[in-house]
């Protein structure tokens, strides 16, 4: 509750002999980080409430009951004490971590969960050496799959209900469950069915055992055999933060990292699992030309050839996650020798360039009343979709939908749905201004292309004018990964691409709007894959994955971010902002010497303003998890 | 199966009955037993549609009571209490006869007619009347061996004069 002043009024702790001052309602658990002192969790989650289920986080707090207590579901007072290291909690957790390994399999060499595994850690710190317990173990069939990328394993869990929580808290969608709750529960999924939802996958880092495992990345490595760094997803525009793991130079899996600015930690299954492209053994590797294999020499001399004197009949297709860099080279080329081409980019929406002042992602934390329009947020922009759910059902947002379809945000049984006919958003936005749920602000107004069906301009307007009579600001619902780049950098615009009537194509990654046009006497594919959409190509030029290479994303609410590759390819792969200067310096094109990529970003941050963030790249992420120093065994 | 228009009528207007949505489901899914003698997938589904909530929280809250079931059971399916004064009474003698007579390994085994199964349950509160069954909505005191035998017969033969 804030004071009149608006501060939130504080309270004083000791833990372990440490003062601590935190805002009051603060959970002990949470107040001991802040000392850097680490609570043994298994139901706990610091993005979802408190359940109190597992009992491993008990501590001694005085004044109090003469008996442990949870540290995760009591608040913080004035004046308390808590012990994590006194006799009565050392040995409460101790007990605790007996009975959770009552019937555990304690199958840790076959586990994927071993060497980053809460559960064998706790025992390792704070377990007793032996069991006093010998009774018969509960036995399940195992592994179970939940779907075809996950893998249940009953005997492992601990049932601390983090997974059907996140299901029912964070994505509204109780796929997954407990069974027979009591001495014989189990989680399961609804009626046994595969999960089929999109956010699935978070339940593999949720769980604080090796109970749900990944079957994408199955046996591979043990945690500690693996390089790691964190990055930036490249499958949409939301930006979601990742960690990305390689093992013997291919990329084995793809984690969440948390950034509460955008993610809060979740990320979904497609940033989780749509990473295999990279190692695959049918990559392109060197450049062909007329399908046989070529030096980059000759590939850049039949390119060059091929595209002469195209002029407004060359066409540029662009892969989703182009980054900035490239994008900033490729400005160049259409300022220069390239001008009057047309580019398309791939899996893009038809919003026209933001207007001033967009919405954050961060913003809906404090947004009084979320409007959705032309958009299933699930589909185009996951994560979002999740941060619109936290704020309706955790911080009391009110919920409006302007949409044709029921949507799963329609799970919300207060959230008021207005069904416009497709093509007709405009005008349902339009009549929104004097609505009832909009009368407190602020007002967040989200808002898609409806997939194509919506005019964008006249919807552009139409929210432009209810943000300003109803006092609110507006996001829109970029899809493609660096679409909100390639409008800055004036490549595309709000109408649709169309590369129809173009004579000479470049097909940089899978052709966008979803094929070669049928008028190409001459196309150039640079891709990671031939895929069969590309057809046979003239000039084959090999690419790289997003996790191999340098250079940085502008997400859909215009933020930079940069990438940390983990896998280092090797020649001849090479970077693709070093390809298009090479293009350019053959074209003549002045200032595309670059020595290093440095030297481009500040270039680039030069020459467009949204770009100003690339002159200043972070130094990398220090490594994600923080070892914090926990409480003694007993 | 499915559940009729009357069932689903009176499944929708629980929930002002109750503080939370989620309250209702027990009630909800009682209905829908009452109607389909068990819960089926289609028939938590239509549960869950009806009060606008999640068929998987729906399937949670069915598998937790023993009094609602999700496996095929007989006709008649008893409930003997086994708790202690029931046991300190016999009921294990009564659970033995009962598992002798329709003819069952264990409980929720139904028998080869299909008329019965049984399992054994905790305190149904009626104590003072051990050993104690329920069966079809109703209780049955002081059960003897003599007296389950009566029980068995006359729904065998209702059973049959049905047939
Ligand atoms: S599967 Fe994992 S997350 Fe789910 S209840 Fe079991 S231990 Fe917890
Ligand atoms: S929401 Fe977009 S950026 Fe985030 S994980 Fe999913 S695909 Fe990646
Ligand atoms: S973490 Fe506190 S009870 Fe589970």
């Amino acid at each position: 509750m804030p004071e009149p002043n608006g501060a939130v009024p504080t309270v004083t702790l000791t833990i372990d002999g440490h003062q601590v001052t935190v805002p009051r309602g603060t959970l002990i658990v949470e107040a001991a980080k802040r000392v850097r002192i680490e609570i043994p969790v298994f139901c706990y989650h610091h993005k979802m409430d408190p359940v109190g289920a597992c009992r491993m986080c008990l501590v001694e707090i005085s004044p109090g009951p003469p008996r442990p207590q949870t540290a995760c579901t009591t608040p913080v007072a004035e004046g308390m004490v808590v012990r994590t290291n006194s006799p009565m909690a050392v040995s409460a957790r101790a007990d605790i971590l007996e009975y959770e390994l009552a019937n555990h399999p304690l199958d840790c060499p076959v586990c994927d969960k071993g060497g980053e595994c809460p559960l064998q850690d706790y025992t390792f710190r704070h377990g007793y050496p032996t069991s006093r317990i010998n009774a018969p173990r509960r036995h399940f069939l195992k592994p179970i799959p939940l779907s075809e990328r996950i893998a249940l394993d009953r005997e492992r869990c601990v049932l601390c209900y983090r997974c059907t929580r996140y299901y029912d808290e964070i994505t509204w969608d109780q796929e997954l469950t407990a069974d027979h709750r009591g001495a014989d529960s189990y989680i399961t999924s609804q009626f046994g069915q595969p999960l089929r939802s999109i956010f699935s996958g978070n339940i593999i880092d949720l769980c604080p055992v090796g109970a749900l495992t990944s079957r994408v990345w199955r046996f591979e490595a043990r945690p500690w055999d693996m390089a790691y760094t964190g990055s930036v997803c490249s499958r949409c525009a939301v930006g979601c933060n990742v960690t990305l793991w390689e093992r013997r130079n291919q990329l084995v899996r793809v984690t969440s990292r948390q950034n509460d600015e955008i993610d809060e930690g979740w990320i979904c299954d497609r940033g989780r699992f749509e990473y295999t492209e990279v190692n695959r053994p049918d990559r392109i590797r060197v450049p062909q030309v007329e399908g046989r294999e070529a030096t980059w020499d000759e590939a850049m001399e039949a390119l060059l050839d091929g595209i002469q004197g195209a002029g407004h009949r060359l066409g540029i297709s662009i892969r989703r996650d182009v980054t900035n860099e490239e994008l900033f080279c490729l400005w160049r080329l259409l300022q220069g020798p390239c001008r009057g081409a047309r580019v398309a980019l791939e899996g893009r929406t038809s919003l026209p360039a933001p207007g001033e002042d967009t919405l954050l992602i961060r913003d809906l934390d404090c947004a009084r009343a979320i409007v959705v329009v032309a958009s299933d947020t699930a589909d185009d922009v996951p994560i979002v979709n999740l941060r619109i759910k936290k704020a309706v059902s955790k911080l009391g947002a009110r919920l409006l939908i302007v949409h044709p379809d029921r949507l799963d945000l329609d799970r919300w049984p207060e959230a008021e749905h207005i069904r416009n006919r497709p093509g007709e958003a405009a005008a349902a936005v339009r009549e929104l201004a004097g609505h009832p749920l909009l009368q407190e602000g602020p007002v967040a107004i989200l808002w898609g292309d409806g997939r194509g069906s919506e005019d964008t301009r006249e919807l552009a307007a139409a929210v432009a004018e209810l943000a300003t009579r109803v006092g609110g600001r507006s996001m829109p619902l970029y899809r493609a990964t660096n679409e909100r780049g390639a409008l800055a950098a004036g490549l595309i615009s709000g109408v649709p691409d169309d590369l129809e009537g173009c004579e000479a194509v470049i097909c940089y990654g899978p052709p966008a709007p979803g094929r070669i046009p049928a008028s190409a006497r001459f196309v150039a594919v640079w891709d990671l894959l031939l895929r069969p959409e590309h057809g046979s190509p003239d000039v084959v030029l090999p690419a790289l994955g997003f996790a191999e290479t340098q250079g940085s994303y502008t997400n859909l609410e215009g933020r930079v971010q940069f990438l940390h590759p983990v896998l280092h390819p090797e020649p001849p792969l090479r970077e693709g902002w070093e390809v298009l200067c090479e293009l350019g310096q053959r074209l003549k094109v002045r200032e595309m010497d670059f020595v290093g990529i440095f030297q481009l970003q500040r270039a680039a941050a030069r020459a467009i303003p949204q770009f100003a963030a690339l002159a200043s790249p972070p130094e990398p992420e220090p490594q994600p998890t923080p070892v914090l120093y926990g409480p003694a065994r007993p | 199966m499915a559940l009729s228009a009357r069932a689903i009528e009176e499944i929708r207007s629980l929930p002002p009955r109750f503080p939370h949505l989620r309250s209702a489901v027990p009630p909800a899914l009682d209905i829908a037993q009452e109607e389909l003698g068990r819960l089926t997938p289609e028939a938590m589904t239509e549960v869950a549609e009806a009060l606008g909530l999640d068929p998987g929280y729906v399937e949670g809250v069915a598998t937790f009571y023993t009094l609602l079931h999700t496996q095929p059971l007989g006709r008649h399916h008893l409930y003997v209490c086994t708790n202690l004064s029931c046991t300190l009474r016999g009921a294990e003698e009564i659970c033995h006869h009962l598992r002798r007579l329709i003819g069952v390994k264990e409980e929720r085994e139904i028998s080869a007619d299909g008329l019965f199964s049984y399992e054994e349950v905790e305190c149904l509160g009626a104590c003072e009347y051990a050993p104690m069954l329920r069966c079809d909505g109703r209780y049955y005191y002081d059960v003897t061996p003599q007296k389950l035998e009566a029980l068995i017969q006359g729904w065998r033969q209702e059973a049959g004069n049905g047939d």
